[in-house]
């Protein structure tokens, strides 16, 4: 079922479910910040200088940095 | 320690952006008082409640937790707390507080609290911003999810407050802990692990001795063989920290859907597109960074503006109590120490308070706006590449006016390594105290002239020095962030809040804590440096003080100059004669290679209290009664030569020497002071010292020997 996308490879406007987790030490900081399985993220946009992205949650929005990201699989809706 | 049973403790938590600290400060109000937790600067916010009978509790503010799987310093506090029943500050209770439009990532700490067994009041906060339809239902929910009572209230309206205060009496008076079936059931492992912890310490509770089983390593209550004990059954029954970590936050995740689905059926959902809206720009790629620096060009001009004249009302007092005390009770050692001592350091101090109030003050209110955790994400990759984290932009650019209160902003820096570099290097940016000194020495380096027709000269210099400390900032950093070691790991994953309106009564009570600790923490050093300073420059070995004071007062008479030259001349040959005299003579071969004579000596040697006593140092050397006349000072030291030569002591040679000394070197009691209170050790700020210092030397070495 792992899709082969993570999250940092949306661009700007796209939306995606989360399919999977890599699990690593801040995996359950992932999942408290409300990044879990089935959970439906939108990439708003790149932050000014690179290095982390501006997403967007069902009820809230938070930063994840690109290797953060990378740990999250997602696949389009 | 032993727990005092006679005051409940409660203990508020919740996630962080829950509303918690404003219902802390609607509870408490003025009657609370910070302290740090044992061992760790994490505030700690104690305040105490009235509960009627003449019984009062302690309301202890717990930082903010996302899970008891905890990532920063600040959760880990809570976490060793609450699984340490044996713990001063153990909670009789929980007040939980939760934001009604979050209730999905808010209600997983809570379960968690209750498998504890710790008994709890759950705070529904927000509930303004829900539709009214479906709140009973949702509070009937939770209430018979968790077992405990639920109200439904909000804190920012003041809605249903009564209701808390009213509640907290029973809640306490509940004498056992609570007793239903966890919510989380453990897997084979984890039961087995647990129980195999739970006998080993003799605890009552499984769900506990799991967590202690995830943590023991950092557990500051376990002892070090218990530590070895544990870790031997983790490894015998293949407990696998992280997965069973995970596992457990999205089985509870699970078991909360439906509450869950009726709380977003609620929602009306119209903050949202607010907070997009502004977010459009505010975080815009390219008008985000310039939204940015216009903000933090406004704070620093109004921390300049704005604190000029509370600044000289303060300086004025201080100077006319001075007068006061020698008026009434005459010229004496005492009066002498009074006022050229302990008063004069005591002014030194609270001189600076109204810029650091103001600072505080428009620094809480972008954090409480949610502007902040924007910088951060902004900021970050940049920061990242220095060794530091987002939040580090703020605290330098805070250290423009004051690295004192720079260096407290760095709390909310969670990666030790990543703080303690932005503590370590925040000096370096040029403050304010810099300025005098900067005035009266560029002078001798750069003409008053115009350059391309349309920049000043001396402007262009003065920018020169400021680029100079930025420089050494990312130099140090970047050295700093290859020696220092740390084995936690950096993280940027940051909530970006909703924006809401600033409530007024949190940004005060940040102020007058911020203030306070100021006044207290570097107040206490200060006076000391300044009392011993007054020691060193009024007394001298054996009678050298007497033959100075009477060798000058014969020359004086000679030349037939008025009282106040006599004075002014007495006073500088009893400085050469006193032990600061001594001293400055003792540095001058260390110095000499700087271009400085004995009397910079004293100067750099005086100016480690607070940088600005350069000029007030140079005035009393230089016979000069007052420091407010700076063209004096500055024609008088224009004409001062080398004895024996008609070499100019400041010819620009040495003067630069001297602004490139300034710019690097660490002359300051109360940053060296805060340093040690935020880091706790007394090694970082020696290092911070000796480090700025040999900046400080062979910059000004350099430059000098390239220039003469």
């Amino acid at each position: 079922m792992r899709g082969n996308k993570t999250l940092d490879t949306l661009l700007p406007g796209e939306s995606a479910y989360v399919t999977q987790l890599v699990e690593n030490p801040y995996t359950c900081k992932l999942m408290t910040l409300g990044i879990i399985p089935q959970c439906v993220v939108t990439m708003v946009r790149k932050a000014p200088f690179g290095g982390a992205f501006y997403i967007k949650l069902d009820n809230h929005q938070m930063a994840v940095r690109v290797e953060e990201a990378k740990s999250i699989y997602v696949e389009k809706s | 320690m032993e727990k005092n049973k006679n005051t409940p403790i409660i203990a508020l938590l919740g996630n962080p952006n829950s509303g918690k600290s404003s219902l802390f400060n609607l509870l408490t109000g003025l009657r609370q008082e910070v302290s740090n937790f044992p061992g760790v600067t994490i505030d700690k916010k104690v305040g105490t409640l009235a509960l009627g009978d003449h019984t009062s509790a302690k309301i202890i503010d717990f930082p903010g937790t996302y899970s008891l799987f905890p990532n920063s310093a600040e959760e880990k506090i809570v976490i060793n707390t609450l699984l340490n029943p044996n713990d001063p500050l153990y909670p009789d209770a929980v007040v939980y507080v939760a934001d009604i439009t979050q209730l999905d990532r808010h209600l997983i700490l809570a379960t968690q609290v209750r498998d504890l067994g710790i008994q709890m009041l759950f705070v529904l906060n927000m509930i303004d911003l829900v539709d009214p339809g479906t709140q009973k239902e949702l509070s009937t929910k939770i209430s018979s999810f968790l077992g405990c009572e639920v109200i439904l209230a909000s804190v920012r309206e003041d809605i249903n407050m009564g209701q808390i205060k009213d509640a907290l009496p029973s809640l306490l008076g509940i004498d056992s802990h609570m007793t239903h079936q966890a919510l989380y059931t453990l897997n084979p492992v984890e039961l087995q692990m647990s129980e195999q912890v739970k006998t080993y310490l003799g605890l009552h509770n499984q769900y506990q001795a799991k967590l202690i089983a995830h943590h023991f390593h950092w557990l500051t209550f376990l002892s070090d063989e218990q530590k070895k004990q544990i870790r031997s059954l983790v490894s015998q029954n293949g407990f696998e920290d992280i997965r069973l970590q995970v596992e457990e936050t999205m089985s509870r995740y699970q078991m909360q859907q439906n509450i869950v689905k009726v709380a977003a059926r609620s929602s009306k959902g119209s903050k949202q597109t607010f907070t997009d809206n502004i977010d459009n720009w505010i975080t815009h790629r390219i008008l985000g960074p310039l939204i940015f620096f216009a903000i933090m060009l406004f704070v620093f001009q109004a921390i300049f503006t704005w604190s000029s004249l509370p600044m000289e009302w303060i300086e004025s007092g201080f100077a006319s109590l001075g007068s006061l005390v020698t008026d009434q009770f005459g010229i004496s050692w005492w009066t002498d120490l009074l006022v050229n001592g302990i008063l004069a350091g005591l002014g030194g101090v609270l001189v600076f308070v109204p810029q650091i109030a103001i600072l505080f003050l428009l620094l809480a209110l972008l954090e409480e706006s949610g502007y902040m955790s924007r910088v951060v994400y902004m900021f970050d990759n940049i920061m990242h590449k220095f060794g530091m984290n987002g939040r580090s932009m703020v605290a330098l650019i805070s250290s423009g006016a004051c690295a004192i209160p720079a260096i407290m902003s760095t709390r909310t820096i969670s990666n030790p390594k990543e703080r303690l570099i932005t503590i370590m290097v925040s000096p370096l940016i040029s403050c304010s105290a810099r300025l005098p000194v900067y005035a009266i020495l560029i002078g001798f380096v750069v003409p008053d002239v115009m350059v391309f027709g349309f920049f000043q000269a001396q402007g262009l210099a003065f920018m020169g020095l400021y680029l100079l400390g930025i420089l050494g900032v990312f130099v140090t950093s970047l050295v700093l962030k290859q020696v220092i070691k740390s084995d936690s790991p950096s993280y940027l994953m940051i909530e970006l809040p909703n924006y809401k309106p600033p409530l007024w009564k949190n940004v005060a009570l940040t102020v007058k804590e911020k203030v306070g600790s100021f006044i207290i923490g570097a107040g206490k050093i200060i006076m000391i440096i300044s009392i011993l300073l007054w020691l060193g420059a009024s007394f001298g070995p054996g009678d050298k003080m007497e033959l100075a004071t009477a060798q000058a007062t014969a020359e004086a008479a000679k030349l037939q100059v008025d009282e106040t030259t006599t004075q002014n001349m007495i006073g500088a040959s009893k400085l050469e004669a006193s032990y600061i005299g001594h001293l400055g003579k003792f540095i001058e071969p260390a110095i000499r290679p700087l271009g400085y004579d004995w009397k910079i000596g004293i100067a750099l040697l005086t100016s480690f209290a607070a940088r600005e006593v350069f000029v007030g140092t140079m005035a009393t050397i230089y016979s000069i009664g007052s420091d407010s006349d700076e063209k004096t000072i500055r024609e008088k030291m224009a004409s001062e030569v080398r004895p024996g030569t008609s070499i100019q002591v400041y010819n620009p040679a040495t003067s630069l020497s001297l602004l490139v000394f300034y710019v690097f070197a660490m002359q300051c009691m109360s940053t060296l002071a805060v340093t040690k209170k935020e880091t706790n050790t007394w090694k970082w700020p020696i290092i911070q010292f000796i480090f700025m210092s040999i900046m400080a030397y062979v910059g000004a070495f350099v430059v000098y020997q390239w220039m003469s």
